[in-house]
């Protein structure tokens, strides 16, 4: 066993069957964890619902490629003089690349090397051809092209398997025993509760887009009958009770009220961030998320999981008009994060990266497109390494050798490589990641290298 | 969990065998039936719960005399209360109308709170979270009408025929405008313009069988892998794509041209023959629709494959019975609706009406004992309206225009954040429920923070917005407990009458305890405080929360 590593031996298919078996087995359960960290690192996730066109998001400027974008897209294409350019260092070598209009501080972001691209990322089981997919040879993921289904793909990265943990659910019962003395849940979310952070051991906490609620009638004042009041609230959620339903509202309700005070009065003592944040509910939710982090000491926090959404991106009809809005909130939100994680001085603790439910046809249904698979998606941070675009960008064109029909394309990088390389960043040890990302063994690169530090 | 469920079927049955007293004797004529037990307050709580906005002490009375059927056939007969006359009475608001969106909310409020109609209501209200619409993120936003004349039309058809129904949906504008059916084109092979798929997907994914094949008691059939089967795959959505070709607002001056009008928003949309796909179709179990058919013979086609397909009568079974009374049914409970739903006995399929009754007549949901997986987490907007009914919740302006609705309960009439409602039925949250492989959907929404949203609207209902305010906006809602001061300075008084009034009579201990500790610190004097205080702690009571 001596020339045998605990990697090797994980990375064997024995292994790899057993935590597919046993998903909510985490290794360190087994082996025990290592000690407290001592850094603090977060990750932001930002989902797209409705499934996100990025074909429209990052389009190729070069004649030729741009050609085949228009020839496919039709009136849908954006104009390639309104291109926003940008000059990856990797991964464009044979293409130029730009922008939707709209997004021009997402462009700052790229061209100051804070932002970088995954191409053709999506879920799967296997690395899949096209003609695999038409003969049905290799497993796919079930229901592609379904809005709920896929959306459960990307926050649990289950393929093929029956999960009911999302990878940031499993990260955080991974770590659990790392982070003890933290003031409030490693899964927080601003969006709703979500199967993304759902965990055997742990549970995320959720606020509101400005973050949590207190409770109207309730003090801490031991003097004060509203003290009591919270008292005599507090021990009827404690009492027992016969029913499934009475006893999973009463749970909830214990944890909203032991949070609403420790998470409210460290917020409350965030300091006033000089960057302005855009209107709206995406940018208020990030706003909030910054103030948390710049209050993570206060609260002990050693690592953080933050789940942001916006919707509206399921744009099967007017699409023309809706896009630039969608898209240039999403770049505006960004860059407003983003500055002021380099104004807190912690842009190298703080990742944010992009999911979605699919990427969408690149054919036309008239007046938008419809619900696809693989698409693009970004990573944004001062531990990112920017500039560049990953995995393999695909000529946007109808009938190449990744289109399924209709424009639909077969990832050619797995969502489980996405996001072991952020789960690896985050602090997850390498032999664990096969747990975060129960798919990764199937594919030769573990990590994709968008993450540096 | 199974066992103990199987149990509480079989109970009555039990009951029913051990009376026949040795058995074996045919001979004789049969035994007069028994007279039947006295329905209880609160098992006629129960069933009001599951069958309005919220049950009353009055109507809990007419439960126990009427008895269930005879209650529910009543119902069965109410015409609906509708909102569209009510939308069109009011002054047109120009250019901006949603404005209007609050007075749908308002008389959508007025027809839940004070409708005869109350199950035709609570199923339409069912139906409008299985058949989502919105004015949420959607265009519809600006079309009120639209949405009142769409929810009309799932009231009207609530105990219709779900052919019917289904047909009515899809060529409803709301709907159209909603999942983009409406404007959806041929293809334009030159252009690499396809048809629309939205409406396709959705009609079959989420209105009537869903993405796996099941058996008629509602389990998932599986191959010889162990793996579900899909009822459809890409091709046959492209098939009922192509079917939902060339409708659009009736009366356009032309297809392309076509914008909503105060006319067109609610009446069906119309088919524009040269925007119809006439290639043939491939549907649902093979069928293939020919070519050359007109867009409405299509129609027909598609929706009749749809609704023969076996999957519709557990599907809406399942659907039906989780908004009603119980979110984990057993198999035989959904075997015994979906069995009314292919056949009401008359050899009618889809009868809703006969599918309603079947659900709440049910064993499962008149159940003799009473197991800790019967029943449901109560939808927040229903703990709501239960409260405003019990406590006869008006405005001074007669309105109930609570349109923020959907953030301080998170959800409201026609609110939903997506096609895919406020929550969704196969929601588990983390703990015992997932672990038994059960459901909860309403616990999606009750989040830390929209619980907490939700405890702190019922402390302002109850301590702010009384009949005692002297502060009160013309359109604040507020309750009425002068009742319960005349008896505020009598604790158990006081407390049985919140606990009658709310809880059917049945109240924990604990409740009880509690809310005696902080009566006893509250003077008898301040009649209203302790009114509102019994009030507010069981109205946010897990107890509550909770129907049975």
């Amino acid at each position: 066993m001596s020339k045998f590593t605990r990697r090797q031996f994980l990375q064997s298919s024995s292994a790899a069957a057993l935590f597919a078996a046993t998903p909510g087995l985490a290794y360190s359960q087994v082996v025990g964890g290592g000690g407290p960290f001592s850094d603090y690192r977060a990750l932001v996730c930002l989902f797209m619902f409705g499934g996100n066109d990025s074909f429209n998001m990052l389009v190729p400027t070069s004649d030729a490629e741009y050609a085949a974008y228009q020839n496919s897209r039709q009136n849908l294409s954006i104009a390639q003089q309104d291109l926003l350019p940008i000059n990856p260092v990797t991964g464009a070598e044979n293409i130029s690349l730009g922008l939707h209009p709209s997004m021009g501080a997402l462009k700052s972001l790229v061209d100051s090397g804070q932002a970088a691209f995954i191409a053709n990322v999506g879920p799967l089981v296997q690395p899949t051809t096209l003609a695999q997919y038409q003969s049905k040879a290799v497993a796919l993921p079930p229901q592609l092209f379904s809005h709920n289904d896929q959306q459960d793909q990307w926050h649990s990265l289950k393929g093929n398997n029956v999960s009911k943990t999302g990878w940031a659910g499993r990260m955080a019962d991974l770590i659990r025993t790392n982070v003890t003395d933290q003031q409030m849940a490693t899964n927080a979310s601003l969006f709703g509760t979500n199967l993304f952070q759902s965990a055997d051991e742990t549970i995320a906490y959720v606020m509101g887009p400005q973050g949590p609620v207190q409770f109207e009638g309730f003090s801490t004042d031991p003097e004060s009958i509203l003290y009591e009041q919270r008292q005599a609230f507090r021990r009827i959620v404690d009492a027992q009770y016969d029913s499934i339903y009475e006893r999973g509202f009463a749970d909830v309700q214990k944890r909203a009220i032991d949070a609403a005070d420790t998470v409210s009065a460290a917020i409350d003592s965030a300091p006033i961030l000089n960057t302005a944040f855009p209107q709206g509910q995406l940018g208020t939710q990030l706003q909030t998320v910054a103030r948390l982090i710049a209050v993570h000491g206060d609260l002990q926090m050693k690592r953080q999981v933050f789940f942001v959404a916006a919707g509206g991106f399921d744009s099967h009809d007017d699409q023309n008009d809706n896009q630039p809005g969608l898209l240039g909130n999403i770049s505006d939100c960004v860059g407003a994060f983003q500055s002021a994680m380099v104004e807190l001085g912690l842009a190298q603790n703080v990742t944010l990266f992009t999911q979605s439910d699919f990427g969408r046809t690149l054919t036309s249904n008239g007046d938008g497109t419809d619900h696809a698979w693989g698409g693009h998606q970004f990573v944004v941070g001062g531990n990112v390494a920017g500039n560049n675009v990953f995995g393999n960008y695909p000529v946007p064109e109808i009938g190449g050798p990744e289109d399924v029909g209709g424009g639909r394309f077969i990832p050619s990088t797995s969502a489980d490589q996405y996001a072991a390389t952020l789960a690896r960043w985050f602090g997850i040890e390498d032999a664990d990641l096969d747990v975060v990302a129960p798919n990764l063994s199937n594919f030769a690169t573990r990590d994709l290298g968008f993450m540096i530090g | 969990m199974r066992y103990t469920k199987l149990i509480s079927i079989m109970a009555p049955l039990l009951v029913s065998l051990a009376g026949c007293g040795g058995g074996g004797d045919n001979s004789g004529s049969p035994p007069p039936p028994p007279p039947p037990v006295a329905i209880t307050k609160a098992e006629a709580f129960q069933f009001l719960n599951q069958t309005t906005f919220g049950a009353t002490e009055p109507e809990a009375q007419r439960v126990i005399n009427m008895r269930y059927e005879a209650w529910i056939d009543d119902q069965l007969r109410k015409v609906p209360s509708l909102q569209l006359p009510h939308l069109q009475s009011l002054a047109a608001p120009g250019v901006m109308p949603f404005q209007l969106q609050a007075d749908r909310v308002d008389i959508w409020f007025r027809n839940a709170l004070h409708g005869d109609d109350q199950l035709r209501q609570r199923v339409a209200f069912a139906l409008s979270e299985i058949f989502v619409v919105s004015h949420i993120g959607s265009s519809l936003n600006n079309q009120p009408w639209s949405l009142g004349s769409y929810y009309d039309t799932l009231a009207q058809h609530a105990f219709g025929n779900f052919r019917d129904l289904m047909e009515a949906v899809t060529l409803h504008p709301a709907m159209g405008v909603y999942l983009s059916m409406l404007g959806n084109e041929k293809p334009n092979p030159a252009l690499n313009i396809r048809p629309d798929e939205n409406y396709a997907r959705e009609l079959m994914q989420l209105f009537s069988i869903g993405l796996v094949e099941l058996d008629i008691d509602g389990s998932v059939r599986t191959d010889d892998q162990g793996a579900p089967i899909p009822t459809y795959d890409q091709s046959i959505i492209e098939g009922f794509a192509h079917v939902f070709t060339g409708w659009t607002y009736a009366d356009a001056p032309s297809f392309r041209l076509a914008r909503p009008t105060y006319t067109n928003q609610v009446q069906p949309m119309q088919l524009y023959p040269e925007f119809h796909d006439s290639g043939e179709k491939i549907l649902l179990n093979g069928t293939v629709l020919p070519a050359g058919q007109t867009g409405q013979q299509d129609l027909t086609g598609a929706l009749d494959n749809i609704f023969e397909h076996d999957n519709v009568g557990p599907f809406i079974a399942i659907r039906l019975i989780q908004r009603l009374t119980a979110s984990n049914p057993s198999p035989g409970y959904v075997e015994r609706v979906a069995r009314v739903f292919n056949d009401n006995g008359a050899g009618v399929r889809g009868d809703l009406g006969a599918v309603v009754k079947a659900i709440l007549m049910d064993v499962e949901a008149r159940p003799a004992m009473h197991m800790e997986i019967d029943g449901k987490v109560k939808e927040p907007l229903l703990r709501l309206t239960q409260l405003w009914r019990a406590y006869d919740a008006q405005s001074s302006s007669g309105r109930y225009p609570l349109l923020a609705s959907y953030i301080f309960f998170g959800q409201g009439p026609l609110q939903s954040p997506s096609v895919f409602n406020f929550f969704s039925p196969f929601y588990a949250p983390p703990g015992e429920i997932r672990d038994n492989s059960l459901v909860a959907p309403e616990l999606a929404i009750a989040t830390e923070y929209q619980n907490t949203l939700v405890t702190n609207y019922f402390f302002y209902q109850a301590f702010a917005l009384n009949h005692t305010s002297g502060t009160l906006e013309e359109d604040d809602v507020f309750i009425n407990f002068q009742q319960e001061m005349d008896t505020a300075s009598d604790t158990d008084a006081l407390i049985d009458m919140v606990a009658g009034k709310l809880l059917g009579g049945e109240i924990s201990g604990t409740l009880r305890t509690e809310i005696s500790g902080m009566l006893a610190r509250v003077p008898d004097a301040d009649a209203a405080i302790r009114a509102a205080e019994t009030i507010y702690l069981i109205a946010t009571s897990p107890e509550f929360a909770y129907q049975r």
